[in-house]
């Protein structure tokens, strides 16, 4: 890191700091010495104490559940508990030249995947040409058959891509996954940083932090620059499951942010193939759908039949190209994690370029060689099963016990295709004010980003979601798995 | 949306006045009254009695304002405004939208020791300053569009309907008192409950000054062209909201239109002296039409 260290001030929220040579910390490089570009961050925390500190805590939580930035925790009681995604107070922080190499590497990315997918369900000439083995895609249970041939507006697939990327002890940045079906957790971003704003105004203007706040409008002319030939002024929509769905709070944000109509999928209806929805002045026909529902759910006359959810002909439309719909379907094909080991290969074949990125080695228990070596090394290894999310079905074999490694490994046995394996990465850690003690611990943190594609347009969302396992010592990040967050600022310079 | 802060409110309200009242008036009246005519207010007097054996105060106002098994209390009317504005939350501002929130989860997380502690008054100023903040940011942060329309129709026809039900269960009270007690105090006590729960008593005082005549308390609140709380006025905002979002197909006799243009029309051309000789059936059939147009709109609107 270029910005140089200095000698750390520490007051009482700091004073049992927890400093492990195993792990980089970002803030402190060790017990003497803390990077640059957080200096201002460690000054202004030490004019404050522990009692302020909890203050301001429950101020910024309030301020997530004023604006209803809640999930449903359901119990047996008539009324619903809402709980907020839990928010660090102490901000991550990339600096600029290190954010303008992520930047290039997520775009060339999220390019070769977009390449990619047009080519599985076009000429699928990486597969001709064995760069990247056919039995892997076709197996994939998220090939989408109904896909082939279509070809939509600029030929764009993963219109908004959810990358997650870590930092290793080694200080270099890896992609843990890619996500290119539904990924969210915007909302939580554009609220974290509301809440910074709330809370510790007086920290916040004393850097020169990118915005986020234009990533709805990006979003909405993302969405404008794909509407089908002939819309002079498109009319979009977000398609949501409803009022119950885990992500409402985002769905509902999103549309009021872009000033588009948030539907259900009973709001529209499809006549001759043209997509239409309900108002009470007569149907309206709709050009773009940001559809916040899986694949299976979108057309009950194309994929699961008994979906209730989606409308019925919408492929139809979509074949038709009168509707275009972001993401495509089937771009789950390429977020599978065993896909995940060939885009570097991508890259080089579809734009020849270096890839930026790094990959982390990937073990495909379906090849031999690679199941071989993962069954004598399970201890030192991660498992995930390639087709699922939210951090399910995942062995730390660091972390099991030997009755959960040999129960697993039949597992494994059972379906060789759907799991892969990495070594342990040892995710940088980050100062998280933890409630119940009353200070700040190191936590383990990673990054979601958030990249979109138009036609001819690029954007990438300047920061991301800095997601916190608060567990102890835990690696595993997701919401769903007791995680929170941070905002995360990029600096200007 | 905008029925259920409307019903909230006057429930609320009407809770207060009536307990306030129960508790200093002229002639001792008695509390089991007062009780019974705040559970019928709300339609919840036999749902009560199912639950309870007799009617106490403690009892009686956390049925109506807390209580987790009253699908029609105070909270739940507010639990529903808010599931509404969820519903529509990329329609309404984000200002609008916070209120509404902070509103909610603030009277969802009252306890039965706070509500004792803190005391009626306290919880239904809170919900009648809280209905006004959010009415507030429904006039001054909406466009003027579908949206709006459907939250102001409701706001009207529900309040007519509130006021309608308020009169009707003063003119009921009324008439359950001892013949030696018409005409006097206790009567006219009965009619300014009315006109405070309705949030008309000092506009009533200002209007009328000395030429006050009989029923005249009945004929503000039905007839004033020009007071907001009067039916005749609501009438009139549903009549004007139904109009702008009407199915321009469907005009007949069977049309929402031409049943709200109806109710809205007979009130402007009737004077209480038509009325006053029958006033509860009258009341009762105005409350029935409203219901029926109520229930027409959300079959039309909401459910499809």
């Amino acid at each position: 890191m270029s910005a140089g260290t200095v000698q750390p001030n520490f007051t009482e929220v700091f004073s049992n700091y927890e400093f492990n040579p195993q792990f980089l910390d970002e803030v402190f490089n060790d017990k003497d010495n803390v990077n640059g570009h957080y200096r201002k961050v460690l000054d202004h925390f030490a004019q404050m104490s522990a009692q302020d500190f909890k203050e301001l805590n429950d101020h910024a939580k309030l301020s997530f559940f004023n604006q209803g930035v809640t999930f449903a925790v359901y119990s047996d009681k008539a009324k619903g508990v809402e709980r907020i995604f839990p928010y660090d107070l102490f901000p991550r922080i990339i600096p600029a030249d290190e954010w303008a190499r992520l930047e290039e590497g997520l775009i060339q990315r999220n390019l070769a995947i977009n390449h990619f997918i047009h080519d599985i369900y076009n000429k699928k000439q990486i597969l001709r040409d064995g760069r990247v083995p056919a039995e892997l895609i076709f197996s994939s249970k998220n090939y989408t058959k109904a896909m082939l041939g279509i070809k939509p507006v600029g030929r764009i697939y993963n219109h908004i891509s959810g990358t997650d990327l870590i930092k290793h002890s080694d200080g270099q940045y890896y992609v843990l996954e890619d996500n290119v079906r539904v990924p969210s957790g915007i909302s939580y971003v554009l609220a974290n940083r509301e809440a910074m704003k709330r809370t510790l105004f007086s920290l916040f203007r004393k850097f020169k932090v990118r915005t986020v706040q234009d990533y709805s409008q990006q979003l909405l002319a993302t969405m404008q620059s794909v509407a089908p030939e002939g819309a002079e002024t498109p009319t979009c929509v977000l398609l949501t499951p409803g009022l119950y769905n885990s992500a409402y709070f985002e769905h509902a944000f999103l549309a009021m942010d872009m000033g588009i109509h948030l539907v259900e999928g009973r709001d529209l209806f499809v006549d001759k193939n043209f997509l239409f929805m309900k108002t009470i002045y007569g149907p309206r026909r709709v050009d773009v759908v940001y559809r916040r529902l899986d694949d299976d759910f979108l057309d009950p006359l194309m994929f699961n039949p008994d979906s209730v959810l989606g409308v019925a002909g919408l492929m139809a439309a979509y074949r038709e190209g009168n509707v275009t719909l972001l993401n495509a379907p089937g771009t789950g094909a390429a977020d599978d994690k065993a896909v995940y080991s060939y885009v570097p290969d991508m890259i080089k074949y579809y734009l020849n370029e270096e890839p930026i990125l790094n990959n982390v080695h990937t073990y495909r228990c379906e090849i031999d060689s690679d199941y071989k070596y993962v069954m004598e090394h399970m201890a030192e290894l991660v498992i995930k099963p390639v087709d699922e999310s939210g951090g399910y079905g995942i062995l730390v074999g660091s972390k099991a016990t030997q009755e959960q490694i040999s129960s697993f490994k039949d597992v494994i046995r059972q379906n060789r295709r759907k799991y892969i394996a990495q070594p342990i990465m040892a995710l940088t850690r980050h100062p998280t004010f933890i409630e119940n003690e009353n200070q700040f611990e190191p936590r383990h943190i990673d990054l979601r980003t958030y990249t979109l594609l138009g036609k001819d347009k690029q954007f990438v969302l300047k920061g991301g979601l800095s997601r916190v396992a608060l567990t102890k010592g835990s690696l595993i990040v997701n919401s769903s798995q007791g995680g929170g967050s941070k905002d995360t600022w990029v600096l200007a310079e | 949306m905008g029925r259920y802060i409307e019903r909230s409110e006057h429930l609320a309200r009407y809770t207060k006045v009536q307990y306030a009242s129960s508790m200093d008036s002229p002639l001792a009246q008695s509390k089991e009254f007062a009780l019974e005519s705040i559970l019928s207010l709300g339609g919840m007097y036999q749902s009560y009695l199912g639950k309870y054996l007799e009617l106490t105060e403690d009892d009686v106002i956390h049925y109506v304002t807390i209580d987790d098994s009253n699908a029609f209390s105070v909270q739940a009317n507010i639990g529903y405004m808010r599931e509404n504005a969820r519903g529509a939350r990329d329609r309404i501002s984000s200002e609008l939208w916070e209120a509404i929130n902070v509103f909610y989860h603030d009277i969802n997380s009252y306890s039965a020791a706070r509500l004792q502690y803190e005391g009626m008054h306290h919880f239904s100023h809170k919900v009648e300053v809280n209905s006004a903040v959010i009415k507030g940011y429904i006039d001054n942060t909406l466009i003027r569009n579908e949206a709006w329309i459907l939250i102001s129709l409701g706001i009207h026809l529900e309040r007519a309907i509130q006021v309608a039900l308020i009169m009707l269960n003063k003119v009921y009270d009324i008439a359950k008192l001892d013949a030696a007690n018409l005409g006097g105090p206790v009567e006219s006590y009965q009619w300014a409950i009315m006109l405070k729960s309705a949030e008309s008593f000092d506009m009533y005082k200002r209007y009328y000054l000395k030429k006050k005549s009989s029923h005249s308390e009945l004929d503000f609140l039905l007839f004033n062209k020009n007071f907001p709380k009067s039916l005749t006025y609501n009438l009139r905002k549903v009549q004007q909201n139904i109009q702008k979002i009407a199915f321009h197909d469907q005009k007949g006799s069977d049309s929402i239109e031409f049943k709200a243009g109806k109710i809205a029309s007979q009130f402007q051309y009737l004077t209480i002296g038509e009325v006053e000789e029958s006033i509860a059936g009258f009341l009762n059939e105005t409350v029935a039409n409203l219901n029926n147009l109520a229930a027409i709109l959300e079959q039309k609107y909401l459910c499809y």
